[in-house]
């Protein structure tokens, strides 16, 4: 994402983005540990299973965060068309996938994949979109 | 949706909708029950793929349309009730296959395919376009 020097609310989105991605390197590391070492069961391991999923979502809710900060309607607009393609390849790829699955074996996709492939696909979008409007 | 007449952009939308997104759900009900369940077809290799491809048909149509519409829409009001709609289907999609996908990988949850996460999309994008017209009503 491009940053003008004045624009907070990207700077805040940056930063919320950027302690999630640390708390998921935390989690996740702390949720493998406690399972391999603690062989977890009952209450306990649902809510070490789901430990890794908050700043996840947490960095969900920083995208609306920022979606209602951003005071440019361009930038704003910008960032949608990004999501919006980001969520019509996700759609494409999982549905596809999920459909091969279940004709010709191919190896299974887990539902955590989700998210990165979303975010992939935002990624490959943003160039995209930012050509059309140069 | 209301009686009142509506944009040149959603009449089409809607016969979009119909002549194309609806005989594709058609097709692959009749290629599902008729092919799968009732004859035990297996395909294999490319025709595999493309039987795959086409049950994911009904969707890929589904986000083209929609992308058209947003595109076609001169209501700026009607396309911001539509992308703020996605944009709660895509949080709420997001929020639940990761959530489940932790389970499924730490704590032994059922497996869910990954298939039903465009169901999921589809459920609450109609949720939440029916409680955003409901708080702009």
């Amino acid at each position: 994402m491009e940053c003008s020097p004045g624009n907070q609310a990207i700077r805040r989105f940056k930063f919320r983005c950027y302690a999630s991605a640390a708390l998921v390197v935390l989690t996740v590391f702390v949720a493998t540990a406690s399972f391999r070492l603690l062989h977890l069961h009952g209450v306990v391991a649902y809510f070490m299973a789901v430990l890794p999923a908050l700043p996840i979502l947490w960095a969900l809710v920083a995208v609306g965060q920022y979606l209602a900060e951003e005071k440019d309607e361009f930038q704003r607009a910008l960032h949608v068309q990004y999501l919006l393609w980001g969520i019509g390849g996700t759609l494409a790829v999982t549905t596809t996938w999920g459909y091969l699955e279940d004709f010709v074996q191919v190896p299974r996709l887990d539902l955590i994949y989700v998210y990165p492939i979303f975010w992939l696909f935002v990624a490959i979008a943003m160039p995209v979109v930012r050509r059309r409007y140069k | 949706m209301s009686g009142r007449v509506g944009s040149p952009a959603k009449y089409r939308f809607e016969d979009r909708f119909l002549f194309i997104i609806v005989p594709l759900f058609v097709l692959d009900g009749i290629l599902g029950i008729w092919g799968f369940h009732y004859h035990h077809l297996h395909p294999a290799g490319a025709l595999a793929v493309f039987c795959a491809t086409a049950q994911s048909s009904p969707i890929i149509a589904f986000i083209f349309i929609i992308g058209l519409y947003l595109a076609e829409e001169k209501d700026e009001f009607q396309k911001s009730v539509l992308v703020q709609s996605m944009l709660w289907a895509i949080g709420a999609t997001l929020a639940v296959s990761t959530f489940w996908g932790s389970m499924e990988k730490y704590s032994q949850a059922p497996h869910m395919d990954i298939a039903w996460v465009q169901f999921l999309f589809c459920a609450v994008m109609i949720v939440a376009i029916g409680a955003n017209r409901w708080r702009y009503r």
